[in-house]
C-alpha cells in the first residue's frame, strides 16, 4: 500500500470538497468511509477512496496512522463518528494533526477535548462571511478577487540555515520595497509556534528556522523563496 | 351636443385631469392607504372624535349640553358626513365605467346608450353602500337628522365606527367572518330551540292560572334567559310540564354555549399564526427593516447574531416552529413561513422596502427558487445566497444572486490551507474570521482629510502598529503605477502601494492591524491630527 500523508475520513459533500481543494494545490489525499455507496461515487469521479471500518484500531494502524500519516480530516456528517475517530487516532499518535468539522460551539468543544488539533465550523465561518458581505462589502470584494481569487497568495517561508537573512532584523528586510510583498509576521521557534505580527511593535530578530509569513503575487513569493535559499547575495 | 355626449366629454376630462387624480390620490392616502404616513394620525383623530361624540351622547341624558356641546356635535356629524361621502366617492371611478361602456360600444360599432352605462355606474356605488362598514357609517349619521331623532340609539353605531380605525378589531372581525358558516348554523339552531321552547312554555304556562307568562314575548324572553344560563329568575315555570321544558332547555343551552365557545376558540387557534405574522409585518413596516433572512439554521443564526450586534434591523423567515421560537427568544423579528411563498415575500415588502435578501437554507433547491422569484420581483435587491454544493454556485448566480457563500467550499479552502501551510493558515483564518485581535480593516479617506494628497511614505504606519495592505479606489486600474493592481467591479485595488503612491480623497485604505489601532487612526483623522 502506498504511503499517504493526508487522509480524509467521511466521503460526503464536505470530504469531497476538501479532497478537490487539496488536489488543486497538488497535495495527494486518500478518502476513507464506512459507506460503500459514497465511496463508489467518489471513485467514479477519479478520486482515490476506499471503504474502511474506522472503529477498528488495527485497520487504522494498517493505513499508517501512528506511523507516517501527518494529517487526518474527520469529516463525517455525524458528530459521534468524528468524536470516536478523533479519540482513536489521538490514542494511536500524539503528534498527529487532526482537523475536524463541527456543527456547533458545543460540538467543537467536545472535539477539542477528544484531542482534535483544529476544529472548523463551516456554518460559523459562512455566517461570518455573509455578515462581512453586508457590513464591509468593499473588503470582501477585494479579498475575493485577490486572496481567494488566487491573484494574491499567502505563503510561509522557512529561513534556511545558510541564509543571509539569519541574523537580520525584521525591519532591515524591507521586503515590501525589494519585493512586492507584505510581511504579515514571523514565527520564532524559540518563542513558540505563535505568529508574531509585524505590527506588534517589536522589531524581531530573525534566526535560521524561523518562518516568515508573507502575502503577495505568486511570482514574487517564488522570487523571495529563491532569494532566501541563495547562499549569498541580496535577499 | 346631446346630453349623453356632454357626459362622455366630462368623463374624458376627468380621466385626463391630473388635478382630479391628485385629489383622489390624496383622499385615498388619508382614508385607505395603509402605508400612507398620514393614516395613523387621521385614525387617531377619528377615534377621539367618535369617543367624544359618544361621551356627549351619554352626558346629554342627564345634563344640558349648551351651545358648545351642540357645536361640537354638529362639527362631528359634519366630519362624519364628509367622510362618508368621500369614501363613497373613492370606492370606484364612475367616469371610468362610463368610458369603458362607451369605448366598447364604439368598438363594436353600436350606438352608445347612456341609460345602462349610468345604471352600471350607480350599481357600483350601491355596492359600496351595502358593505357592513358603510352601513355602520350611515347609521351613525342618520339620527342627527332632526325628524329621525327617535333613532338616537343608532348613535351608538359610532362606536362601531372604531372598527375602521383600529387594525386589531378588524382582524377580530375577519377571524369571525371566516367562521360564518358555523356561526350561521349555530344561530339557526339557537333560533329553532328558542322558538320551540318558547312555544311550548307559552302553551303550558299561559293558560295555567299560576303561570307568570302573559304573552309570547315573555316566553321568548324566558327561553333566551334560560338557554344562555343567565337565569334571572323573574319568570319561573310553575307547572310540571313547564319545568320539564326548562330541564331540556338548560341542557340544550349548555350545548349552544359550548358550541359557540368552541367556534371562537378554534377560529383564533387557526388564525393565531396569521395574526402574529400580521403583527410582524406591521412591525417590519414601522421599523423600516431592510434585510430579510430566509432560513434560521446554523448559518442564519450566526448572521442574525452579527447583524443584531451591529444594531441592524432584519426579519427572519423560517418554516420550522422551533427555529422561529429560537429567533424570538433572542428578540429578533420572525415569521413562520416558507421563503418560497410569493405572498409572504410580498407582504414583507420585497418589492419596495427590502434592500437585501439572505437565502441561507440548507437546501440548495429552495435557495435557488427563492433567489429566482425575489430577483423577478425586485431587480435591484441585493441577494446573498448559500450554496451547499459547489456546482450550484453557478446556478445561483444565473438565478440572480449577487453573492454566493458555499460553507463547504470555505471549509475546503481553510482545511486545504491548513494541510499545506499551518502557520499561514492561522494568520489568514484569524484575519478573516476576526477571532484574533488582528484584523483587516478599511479606512475611508475623506475629502477634507489631511491624508488626501499625501504619499504613503510620509505616513508612519508601523509607529501606529498598522500594516498597509492596499488601496481601493473608484475607477479603472492605472497601469502607470508600478504596483500590482487588480480590477474589482468598477473599482481598483492597489496591493502593497509603494512609498511614492499618492492618496486621494475617497480612497479606501486597507490596513492590517489591531482593532484599536484602526479606531485610533480613524479618531486622529477625524480630529485632523495626522
Amino acid at each position: 500500500m502506498a504511503r499517504r500523508d493526508n487522509l480524509i475520513f467521511g466521503c460526503g459533500a464536505l470530504g469531497h470538497e476538501v479532497a478537490m481543494q487539496l488536489s488543486e494545490r497538488g497535495i495527494q489525499v486518500y478518502l476513507y468511509s464506512n459507506n460503500f455507496d459514497e465511496v463508489g461515487g467518489l471513485l467514479a469521479k477519479g478520486l482515490q477512496a476506499a471503504v474502511i471500518d474506522y472503529t477498528d484500531d488495527e485497520k487504522l494502524l494498517g493505513i499508517g496512522i501512528g506511523n507516517w500519516v501527518k494529517t487526518i480530516f474527520c469529516l463525517f456528517s455525524e458528530e459521534p463518528k468524528n468524536l470516536f475517530l478523533t479519540l482513536s487516532a489521538r490514542a494511536l499518535d500524539p503528534n498527529l494533526k487532526i482537523v475536524c468539522v463541527a456543527e456547533s460551539i458545543e460540538s467543537s468543544e467536545r472535539l477539542l477535548a477528544a484531542g482534535a488539533t483544529k476544529v472548523i465550523d463551516p456554518y460559523e465561518i459562512s455566517g461570518q462571511r455573509v455578515h462581512e458581505m453586508i457590513a464591509r462589502p468593499y473588503l470582501v470584494e477585494m479579498l475575493e478577487n485577490t486572496v481567494f481569487g488566487k491573484h494574491i497568495d499567502i505563503a510561509e517561508i522557512e529561513i534556511p540555515d545558510s541564509s543571509v537573512l539569519a541574523g537580520m532584523s525584521l525591519s532591515d528586510l524591507e521586503l515590501n520595497k525589494k519585493y512586492d510583498l507584505i510581511v504579515l509576521g514571523v514565527v520564532d521557534l524559540e518563542l513558540g509556534n505563535q505568529l508574531i505580527f509585524t505590527n506588534s511593535g517589536v522589531d524581531h530578530h530573525l534566526d535560521a528556522g524561523d518562518i516568515l509569513v508573507v502575502i503577495g503575487c505568486k511570482q514574487e513569493i517564488e522570487r523571495l523563496k529563491q532569494g532566501v535559499s541563495a547562499d549569498a547575495g541580496e535577499p | 351636443m346631446s346630453f349623453a355626449q356632454k357626459i362622455i366629454k366630462t368623463c374624458y376630462t376627468l380621466e385626463g385631469s391630473t388635478r382630479y387624480k391628485g385629489l383622489k390620490g390624496a383622499v385615498y392616502n388619508l382614508l385607505q392607504n395603509p402605508r400612507a404616513p398620514i393614516r395613523p394620525y387621521f385614525d387617531i383623530f377619528m377615534i377621539l372624535l367618535v369617543l367624544l361624540s359618544v361621551w356627549l351622547l351619554i352626558y346629554e341624558v342627564k345634563h344640558d349640553l349648551g351651545l358648545w356641546g351642540d357645536l361640537i356635535e354638529v362639527g362631528a356629524v359634519t366630519i362624519f358626513i364628509i367622510e362618508y361621502l368621500l369614501r363613497f366617492w373613492l370606492y370606484n371611478d364612475s367616469h371610468k365605467v362610463i368610458i369603458e361602456r362607451y369605448e366598447r360600444a364604439e368598438f363594436i360599432n353600436e350606438t352608445f346608450r347612456l341609460g345602462p352605462a349610468l345604471s352600471s355606474a350607480i350599481l357600483g356605488k350601491l355596492r359600496y353602500a351595502i358593505q357592513p362598514l358603510a352601513i355602520i357609517d350611515l347609521l351613525a349619521i342618520i339620527p342627527s337628522y332632526r325628524p329621525l331623532r327617535f333613532l338616537r340609539i343608532f348613535l351608538l353605531f359610532r362606536l362601531f365606527k372604531l372598527f375602521r380605525y383600529t387594525r386589531s378589531i378588524s382582524e377580530f372581525v375577519k377571524v369571525l367572518s371566516e367562521k360564518r358558516i358555523e356561526l350561521v348554523t349555530l344561530f339557526i339552531f339557537m333560533a329553532f330551540i328558542t322558538f320551540t321552547a318558547a312555544t311550548a312554555i307559552f302553551f303550558f304556562e299561559a293558560e295555567h292560572d299560576e303561570g307568570q307568562i302573559d304573552g309570547f314575548f315573555d316566553s321568548v324572553y324566558w327561553a333566551l334567559v334560560t338557554m344562555s344560563t343567565v337565569g334571572y329568575g323573574d319568570i319561573t315555570p310553575q307547572t310540571t310540564e313547564g319545568r320539564v321544558i326548562s330541564l331540556v332547555l338548560i341542557i340544550a343551552g349548555l350545548g349552544v354555549i359550548s358550541f359557540f365557545t368552541s367556534i371562537i376558540v378554534s377560529a383564533f387557534g387557526e388564525k393565531i399564526h396569521e395574526i402574529r405574522a400580521h403583527r410582524v409585518f406591521s412591525e417590519v413596516e414601522r421599523k423600516q427593516v431592510d434585510t430579510l433572512v430566509c432560513g434560521f439554521g446554523r448559518v442564519g443564526q450566526v448572521v442574525a447574531d452579527r447583524l443584531s450586534e451591529d444594531k441592524r434591523s432584519f426579519v427572519v423567515v423560517d418554516p420550522l416552529e422551533e427555529n422561529i421560537r429560537l429567533a424570538k427568544q433572542r428578540g429578533y423579528l420572525a415569521v413562520m413561513g416558507n421563503g418560497e411563498d410569493n405572498s409572504l415575500l410580498m407582504s414583507m415588502g420585497i418589492e419596495t422596502r427590502i434592500k437585501r435578501l439572505l437565502c441561507l437554507t440548507g437546501d440548495d433547491v429552495v435557495n435557488v427558487y427563492i433567489t429566482l422569484i425575489a430577483r423577478q420581483m425586485n431587480p435591484d435587491i441585493e441577494i446573498i445566497s448559500r450554496a451547499n454544493h459547489r456546482e450550484n454556485v453557478n446556478k445561483l448566480h444565473r438565478a440572480g444572486a449577487s453573492h454566493c457563500v458555499a460553507p463547504y467550499e470555505v471549509f475546503g479552502l481553510i482545511a486545504a490551507e491548513y494541510a499545506g501551510q499551518p502557520v499561514a493558515f492561522e494568520a489568514v483564518y484569524g484575519l478573516l474570521t476576526r477571532q484574533t485581535s488582528e484584523g483587516i480593516e478599511a479606512v475611508r479617506i475623506k475629502r477634507d482629510s489631511s491624508l488626501a494628497g499625501k504619499q504613503m511614505g510620509e505616513i508612519d504606519f508601523l509607529a501606529r502598529k498598522l500594516i498597509p495592505f492596499g488601496i481601493i479606489r473608484d475607477g479603472c486600474c492605472d497601469p502607470g503605477i508600478d504596483n500590482s493592481c487588480f480590477n474589482l467591479n468598477e473599482r481598483c485595488f492597489y496591493f502593497n502601494p509603494g512609498e511614492k503612491f499618492t492618496l486621494q480623497a475617497d480612497d479606501l485604505l486597507v490596513l492590517i492591524g489591531h482593532e484599536y489601532s484602526v479606531i485610533h487612526l480613524r479618531d486622529c483623522l477625524e480630529r485632523g491630527e495626522l
